[in-house]
């Protein structure tokens, strides 16, 4: 265990010099659990409890659905390649578990993932593979058991088999003294076609890499990002969008509320490799800072070893518009409450594509509360 | 475009390489203390000045080659180059053309910009410098009766040593960066301009610089500092000879904009690129940085790229007074195996001030570039705004094109936008310009001028006419 620690220590030095780890330091994290701040808690609590609103299928281990098989396995060792944040679950995760739903099935209802942290660094780990045909919803969950100071280590790979679908619903609502270092990984494979809703909300330090794979000709994928922060909160995605096949087509639009001293990150990158002719790839980040001492830190990057192509990106920060302002507060609105419903607006770009009903509102409901008590 | 059509863009020759013949003084290769201390006796250099060279020097031994930017770069052996190198001509300086060596008048010639021509067509002051040290300077009287200071650094250094003193480092410090440092260091020439108070300049200023002797590194200076409500426009265009080695090109170039002065900077740089299999040309790793001292101030960079080998350059605004404006306008174009890394940074301090980016990229054969860019809003700066804009051609299946555009923003009042678009040329575009009868060459031809039709329209008079010739001799055979 001694040489894991140094390891990690030693990986944990270098990010203070990678330019990944530019803008997210994780001082929180030793603030909150100490120098090694990596130390597994003594128990993973597997508390996978489904939220009572939902008619979803848990994938714990109550999971009854015969189309899905569940596993759980020790964790494979080496894979240096990845990012921090999968190499430092990789390393404390005992556990993988793998699930796969069998091919050409259409589950009506969605797939349920609750993850947690309990108190102390906690590690989940998950491979998930979507057979051939088939399409489903999976709903990702991370929220807090206890409020005690904690990080939940998550990885998550999911591999889309020719044609599969899949729509993807990362929320994040951890307490605030709950840190989160997420690490995704899609692999797409011909005709695929993922969808992602990733909303921030919880939690003190947040980090998601996210690295998308379009491997073989005419997989899509199609990223919706949003931040809502306050108070001294730091959300960053990190997405890695590699264009290694023909015929692929990429979309990323992010969205960022920044209050209070809070801190958001965007990073994209978009690589098309040689050969991955036709690729169309759009990314855009829009940004609305309402307060003095919140900051954001956008980058869309682009890299492009191919010359038929059709690229863009664009990113944006500004203020909520003093015209729409008057315009409400001239039809009796309050201040507050046309700040409001042009925040909301800002925010339901993103939020209006949530087609599961109770969660939807749910994340509209939360996204209020923390507008009118930021 | 077919690939065999980018072949035949990747075989373009050099058309401005050719080696003039001139005696040099020139130190063996090598860099230590007493080099320095050769280049600043030599130049009759202040102490104060040999201290900070020194100073700079053993700063930049602490210092690591930058590694950061999306190039390959052959390691550069600092020791296998001469750091300075002069006209032996010295001592008898011409006083007018006439005076000037004939073969220098001869290399002019063959880049179509001969001075006396250029003294009659557009009244631009030339300071022509041939190598490291300045030959020939014209217009001084001119300029001398509106105030206006235009001279080598080195001959400023002599002359208003106070000026210098307080204004040589304070945008670009010694220890900014590695090139810098090392220019900082062994710095034997460039230009120092001096605007003062209410002044504008009665004409355009021009340098030409151009690198001939083989293994000599040039290291440029250049300082322009416009006081109050002062005005001007510099131009800055290059060409070198073909030849083989790489030569290590690292120069600083510092503005200082006081209360409502302008400085406008436009350059045009096309320095030998290395043969079509990316063997020699230029490296060209340059410092550039105006800083808007004072309230309204206003700083525009223009730039044409088409030449170089590698081009590590990022000409930056710091705007700190209120109001005030940086530009950068941007044209880069990268072919056979040509890099860039280029871009800028503008930095928000003070309140309502603005910038504007537009930055295009060219890349044909096994060129790559790079778009790197920095804006930065402090917290400060309320109601900041920045627009950038930044696009890239490609031209050829085996070239690259890379954005990275930085964007941190600290106050809630500011107002960015940032926009980025990537492609081929549009086949529809050229088809609607063939079927009225254009070859696919000129179609082609007006589309990329097109494409660069922002930039172009903000280049001076001169050098618009000069960008737009090197664009058309750049992509000769490429398309067509």
């Amino acid at each position: 265990m001694t040489d894991t620690h140094d390891t990690v220590a030693a990986m944990v030095a270098a990010l203070s010099r990678h330019e990944a780890w530019r803008y997210t330091k994780l001082s929180p994290l030793v603030a909150a659990l100490g120098a090694e701040w990596w130390q597994p808690a003594d128990q993973v609590a597997d508390s996978h409890t489904p939220a009572p609103e939902f008619d979803a299928i848990p994938l714990d281990g109550t999971c009854d659905l015969p189309a899905i098989s569940r596993q759980r396995q020790a964790t494979p060792e080496g894979g240096h390649d990845a990012p921090f944040t999968a190499q430092l679950n990789r390393l404390f995760a005992r556990q993988t578990t793998a699930i796969r739903l069998t091919d050409g099935s259409h589950p009506e209802q969605p797939l349920l993932l609750i993850q947690r942290a309990d108190g102390g660094a906690c590690y989940h780990r998950h491979t998930l593979e979507i057979g051939a045909q088939s399409a489903v919803t999976l709903i990702e969950l991370f929220d807090s058991g206890r409020s005690e100071a904690a990080l939940c280590s998550s990885h998550l790979q999911i591999t889309l088999q020719p044609g599969a679908r899949l729509t993807h619903y990362r929320i994040q609502q951890q307490a605030a003294s709950h840190h989160h270092l997420g690490s995704l990984q899609i692999e797409q494979q011909r005709d695929s076609h993922y969808r992602l809703h990733a909303i921030e909300l919880g939690g003190g330090l947040s980090r998601l890499d996210l690295t998308i794979h379009l491997q073989q000709p005419g997989a899509e994928c199609d990223l919706n990002g949003l931040f809502v922060l306050a108070g001294t909160q730091h959300a960053d995605h990190h997405l890695t969008i590699d264009h290694a096949a023909p015929h692929c087509r990429s979309r990323a639009e992010y969205r960022t509320v920044l209050d209070g001293r809070s801190h958001g990150v965007f990073n994209g990158k978009v690589v098309v490799q040689p050969g991955a002719i036709r690729t169309d790839s759009a990314q855009h980040s829009a940004n609305l800072l309402l307060s003095k001492r919140a900051q954001i830190d956008t980058k869309p990057e682009l890299e492009i070893y191919n010359d038929d192509v059709q690229c863009a990106h664009g990113a944006t920060v500004g203020q909520l518009d003093d015209e729409q302002l008057f315009y409400l507060r001239s039809r009796g609105v309050s201040e507050d409450g046309a700040r409001t419903m042009l925040i909301t607006a800002f925010a339901e770009a993103v939020i209006m594509g949530i087609r599961h009903d109770p969660l939807r509102q749910r994340v509209e409901q939360a996204v209020l509360s923390k507008l009118n008590n930021g | 475009m077919s690939n065999q059509e980018a072949e035949q863009f990747a075989n373009r020759e050099y058309d401005a390489g050719f080696v003039t013949d001139i005696a040099q003084d020139t130190l063996p290769p090598g860099l230590d203390e007493s080099v320095i201390r050769f280049i600043s006796a030599k130049k009759e250099e202040p102490d104060w000045l040999t201290a900070w060279r020194l100073e700079a020097f053993r700063h930049w031994q602490t210092m690591a080659t930058p590694d950061w930017a999306h190039l390959r770069i052959d390691p550069i052996d600092y020791q296998a180059i001469s750091y300075f190198s002069a006209p032996k001509s010295k001592d008898d300086a011409p006083k007018s053309l006439d005076e000037v060596d004939p073969k220098l008048l001869e290399t002019y010639a063959k880049l179509g910009i001969p001075l006396r021509e250029q003294e009659a067509l557009a009244g631009v002051a030339v300071d022509a410098v041939f190598d490291s040290v300045s030959v020939a300077t014209t217009f001084k009287e001119k300029l001398k009766e509106a105030g206006v200071i235009f001279c080598p650094i080195s001959e400023a250094v002599r002359d208003y040593p106070e000026l210098v003193r307080q204004y040589l480092g304070s945008v670009v410090p010694p220890g900014d960066n590695f090139f810098a440092a090392l220019n900082s260091a062994v710095f034997t020439d460039g230009s120092f301009v001096f605007i003062p108070k209410g002044v504008r300049c009665p004409m355009e200023l021009s340098t030409y610089f151009r690198i001939n002797a083989s293994n000599t590194g040039q290291f440029e200076r250049t300082l322009i500092v416009a006081e109050e409500a002062a005005y001007v426009s510099y131009l800055e265009g290059c060409t070198a000879p073909m030849r083989d080695e790489n030569q290590l090109h690292a120069a600083v170039v510092e503005l200082v904009a006081l209360e409502d002065a302008q400085i406008k900077y436009a350059t045009v740089q096309n320095w030998y690129p290395g043969d079509e299999h990316g063997v020699g040309g230029i490296y060209n790793f340059v410092t550039k940085r105006g800083d808007c001292r004072g309230d309204r101030a206003r700083i525009s960079w223009t730039q044409v790229e088409t030449g170089s080998a590698i081009t590590w350059k990022y000409p930056s605004c710091l705007l700190r007074g209120d109001d005030s404006v940086g530009e950068f306008f941007s044209v880069a174009l990268t072919s056979n195996y040509q890099q860039a890394d280029t871009g800028t940074k503008m930095i928000h301090l003070g309140k309502r001030t603005r910038s504007t980016i537009v930055s295009k990229g060219i890349a044909a054969g096994h060129g790559d570039q790079s778009y790197r860019g920095l804006v930065k809003i402090g917290k400060g700066a309320d109601g900041a705004r920045n627009h950038t804009q930044c696009d890239s051609l490609l031209l050829g299946d085996r070239c690259g094109a890379h954005t990275f555009p930085y964007i941190e923003c600290s106050n809630p009042t500011a107002t960015l936008e940032h926009e980025a678009t990537t492609s081929k040329i549009n086949e529809d575009q050229l088809f609607y310009c063939q079927q009225r009868g254009l070859s696919e060459e000129d179609a082609i031809h007006m589309i990329v001028n097109g494409f660069c039709k922002d930039v172009f329209d903000v280049l001076p008079m001169e050098f618009a006419v000069e960008a737009n010739r090197l664009m058309e001799v750049s992509l000769e055979g490429a398309v067509g």
